[in-house]
């Protein structure tokens, strides 16, 4: 996956950066992708291993990790990173990132900043946010979706701010509706971009995959509504439990997103692991292998 | 910026005085049309039988019941209701910014930023393909305002504007004199028509019981408005991701009625 991110506002942008939990730039040092600059403070964390996979690559990996296992309220954790013109980087977590049940009214956020130089590619391969309801962090049962509020936000700008990809999605629970209702059975939510000429290959792969995947999973019921309510357990009237779409985006489609709604983690992992096998190459490692 | 040489400080205007435009654009005309309350301006945009082809839009319910999500009554109104939520978290932001300065360079930028905001290419292509039509319905039958055809004609000699629905429809009620309160109601209100139009059409409920339905609904959308109006347009958000990847597919959809 490659970002590309160019805030608007100086002044606003200056004092995150002087805020920042942490900061990394990855440039050419000797024809390789190389981490020039590395600095984090407390809670944040940078493990930087001194390979990864293929020496014949030129990738640099970056595991990120946060003291606690996880984020509680009134946590701001801030990431700036710089990948240089031809350079390539992974930005990854080393663990799920589990964010507790805020106490009062603060809530924490994670904000990553990214700026990508020309012919550069940055891979973010996050593992999943789990919001758990309570500060033990177990599911009591019948807590799904059981938290009041959930933002993410990912901003794709081009050269001169001009807007890309504006997503941001919120799942807050309100009194008509309720997150659980809108998610129905559906446990995760996942969506992965693939942007930049360097992905094409992989892109339209993803595309005829998913088209393939779904068309299978899609068709008319052979009744209307009944008034009675949900059928009976039958196969054929089943909810799908892995639903997934592929949108291009941007002039002459240069990238694409891809949504996910699944029952389960594990399913979206192979999703995952088998979509990008092809990242390899460009990688040094298969993401989510 | 995106205007032409020239056209940089272009300013289309806000809703025309009354007796001055008539006297430019009808010239030996009676000034009856001067007269006109509002009204009959703005039922006639929501009418249904306005041509502006938003028949042709499902708004992802036809992908839903091919996927199973839809299998009572309850479901359709729960369906509608997060259709609704969606619609004023994400689009009428655009629609109040777009009422409140209904001008060339307003409605360029909003333009562009709906463009990118609209990652789902299903809705994305509807909301150009409505905005174009929505456009040029009003540009021949509101000629009292005659920015609306010179906007349009600017905009497609650009040839980058997409047309997106949500700003067009917030620009035109703008032009026409309508508060912003009242053109993000009433882009609730053609949400909820044309959803419940169809389910009508895809059997999902009767005539009778749709009218019905869509009663109900009417006071969770004002509800819905209430919460959702008067925001800017970098707090647009979306809140139903399920809907928004169920839409997604209905490019896979072998059958269809619908466009999206």
């Amino acid at each position: 996956m490659a970002a590309h991110r160019h805030r608007e506002r100086e002044r606003e942008m200056e004092s995150k950066i002087e805020a920042a939990t942490g900061k990394l730039v990855v440039k050419k040092v000797g024809g390789k992708s190389t981490v020039t600059r590395c600095f984090s403070k407390y809670p944040l964390k940078f493990i930087i291993p001194n390979k990864v996979g293929s020496s014949e690559t030129d990738a640099v990996w970056v595991y990120t990790l946060t003291y606690g296992g996880g984020i509680v309220s009134g946590d701001s954790i801030s990431c700036e990173i710089t990948v240089a013109d031809a350079c390539t980087a992974v930005l990854t977590t080393q663990a799920s990132t589990k964010v507790y049940k805020s106490l009062g009214s603060k809530s924490s956020e994670q904000i990553l900043e990214a700026k990508i130089g020309s012919d550069a590619l940055l891979a973010v391969i996050p593992d999943p946010v789990t919001c758990f309801s309570t500060a033990s962090g177990r599911h009591e049962s019948g807590e799904k979706w059981d938290f009041e509020l959930y933002r993410s936000t990912n901003h794709i700008f081009l050269e001169g701010d001009q807007p890309l990809f504006l997503d941001s999605v919120l799942l807050e629970q309100g009194s008509i509706t309720n997150i659980a209702e809108r998610m129905q059975d559906y446990q995760v939510i996942a969506m992965v971009i693939l942007l930049g000429p360097k992905l094409k290959q992989i892109q339209i792969q993803v595309q005829e995959n998913v088209r393939r995947m779904m068309s299978e999973q899609l068709y008319l019921p052979s009744t209307g509504l009944r008034p009675h309510g949900k059928t009976q357990s039958d196969h054929f009237l089943a909810k799908p439990s892995f639903v997934v779409s592929c949108s291009a985006f941007g002039p002459k489609g240069i990238g694409i997103v891809v949504r996910i709604a699944a029952m389960t983690t594990e399913s979206v992992y192979r999703f995952l692991q088998h979509q990008l096998t092809g990242m390899e190459t460009l990688l040094g490692v298969s993401p989510y292998s | 910026g995106r205007l032409a040489p020239g056209l940089r400080s272009f300013h289309v205007g806000g809703p025309p005085e009354a007796s001055t435009e008539a006297n430019v654009s009808h010239g030996k005309e009676k000034q009856a049309s001067v007269e006109l309350p509002l009204h009959w301006s703005e039922w006639q945009l929501l009418d249904s039988i306005l041509p502006t082809g938003g028949f042709a839009h499902s708004f992802g319910l036809e992908a839903a019941i091919q996927a199973r999500l839809i299998s009572s009554p309850d479901d359709l109104r729960t369906y509608v209701i997060h259709i609704l939520e969606n619609t004023g978290s994400l689009l009428l932001p655009f629609v109040c910014t777009a009422t409140t300065s209904p001008d060339l360079e307003t409605w360029h930028k909003l333009d562009r930023m709906l463009d990118a905001t609209l990652t789902n290419e299903v809705s994305r292509k509807a909301s150009t393909a409505q905005g174009s039509a929505l456009l040029r319905v009003a540009a021949s039958v509101f000629t009292e305002v005659p920015s609306l055809k010179k906007m349009r004609e600017i905009s497609l000699n650009f040839g980058d504007v997409a047309f997106h629905h949500a700003p067009l429809f917030g620009i035109i009620c703008g032009l026409l004199g309508l508060h912003r309160g009242t053109s993000q109601r009433a882009y609730m209100f053609i949400t909820l028509r044309d959803i419940i139009s169809a389910a009508t059409r895809l059997n999902l409920v009767g005539p009778l019981g749709a009218a019905v339905l869509q009663h109900q609904i009417a006071f969770v959308a004002e509800a819905m408005l209430k919460k959702w109006k008067d925001r800017a347009v970098e707090e647009a958000c979306q809140t139903s991701p399920l809907l928004d990847t169920v839409q997604g597919c209905h490019a896979y959809l072998f059958s269809r009625l619908f466009c999206s």
